[in-house]
């Protein structure tokens, strides 16, 4: 087991993984940013037509005028990352690991509450598996949410349904899913995709007709 | 529901924490994406272990909150530029996009609260050091749930 020495660097990335952050920023590599674009490489500014923004955004730091990082741009390009199964459409999912699961997202929760105060609460519609009140770590209150899981669909369901508007400790809690299948799909992100499908596609048949 | 306004805007995180070393690049990274995608990533050699990678999509809720967190911490409105510069202990990356502004913001390890106390911006230092550890409750939490990562039970 002897360490590696000095500089070589263990690290399973793909070799043939581009510097992009994943591969839908691939298709968009050749769209030169803006002049003033900062040098980094994530999706929102990789090129993608989809967010539009770079001219007119602030921008302030030093990631925009030092070299990248280790590895940066490889680092969550891989395509390899876990997830669980899901069909790909809207909605929420299951977690799907040994044990069957449903997560909820609760937020405006009083930062004096306690487990007890949120457990209590959302017992009532089953029985509540996993429990996450994280602090804030500046001040030792609640931070603002609470993740709790149920066993299955309606009960999470139920909680969302009847808690989501309604007063906890004196404060409008808002009560959601967590995860979901698939990406979430913006009006505006769907048509400027569109667009640069359609574009290329143009261009494309173009090149072939004759 | 507060934050509607912020609806329509461009959402980005992204946050890494590393060092290279005796035991490759050990890192930390994790990026939530305006689509959802919640990408975690968490790297070392140590003992001949591999990269652990997972990705997961979230609500609209959930990245509301995410924005909500960072609004709260007024990180936007600090500037790195007296930050302590990245060394060989290590680096760290938070790159934010909310609205019109992004942040890319790099410095050094912080161990602890002297660190940030002797550097020469600790009031935005420290906003830095709070968020930073807030954040990865958040992302630790919905990745431990939805992976039903449990601790052992003896």
């Amino acid at each position: 087991m002897a360490a590696s020495a000095g500089d070589v660097e263990v690290v399973d990335f793909e070799p043939d993984d581009d510097d992009l952050m994943d591969e839908d920023a691939a298709a968009h590599a050749d769209a030169s940013p803006t002049a003033t674009a900062p040098k980094l490489r994530s999706a929102v500014t990789g090129g993608a037509s989809s967010f539009a923004f770079g001219e007119t955004r602030k921008t302030k730091g030093r990631g925009f005028r030092e070299d990248a990082g280790p590895d940066q741009g490889s680092r969550l390009a891989a395509r390899d990352f876990d997830s669980l199964d899901s069909d790909g459409g809207p909605g929420p999912q299951r977690c799907v690991f040994t044990v069957e699961g449903w997560i909820v997202l609760v937020t405006g929760v009083h930062e004096e509450a306690q487990e007890d105060d949120v457990h209590n609460a959302f017992r009532e519609f089953g029985q509540v598996k996993n429990l996450h009140l994280n602090l804030n770590r500046r001040t030792g209150f609640v931070k603002g949410y609470a993740l709790i899981e149920y066993e299955n669909f309606k009960e999470a369901q139920d909680a969302i349904t009847m808690l989501n508007g309604t007063e906890l400790l004196t404060q409008t809690i808002y009560v959601d899913w967590a995860f979901s299948k698939g990406p979430i799909r913006r009006r505006n992100m769907g048509r400027s995709i569109t667009v640069s499908i359609i574009g290329q596609l143009q261009y494309a048949v173009s090149e072939y007709e004759d | 529901m507060a934050g509607s306004s912020g609806e329509q805007d461009e959402f980005y995180l992204r946050y890494y924490v590393g060092h290279k070393g005796k035991f490759g690049h050990e890192f930390l990274e994790f990026e939530f994406r305006p689509d959802g995608k919640l990408r975690y990533a968490n790297n070392s050699n140590y003992k001949n272990d591999t990269m652990i990678r997972k990705e997961v999509f979230v609500t609209p809720a959930v990245l509301r909150e995410c924005r909500r967190i960072i609004a709260d911490s007024e990180i936007m409105k600090e500037d790195d530029n007296n930050w302590p510069e990245p060394d060989r202990v290590g680096r760290q990356e938070l790159e934010i996009v909310m609205g019109n502004e992004h942040i890319s913001f790099t410095t050094s390890k912080i161990g602890s609260l002297v660190d940030v106390q002797s550097s020469k911006d600790p009031e935005g230092l420290r906003i830095f050091y709070y968020l930073v550890q807030d954040l990865k409750c958040f992302v630790f939490s919905l990745i431990s749930l939805h992976f039903k990562i449990k601790p052992i039970q003896s």
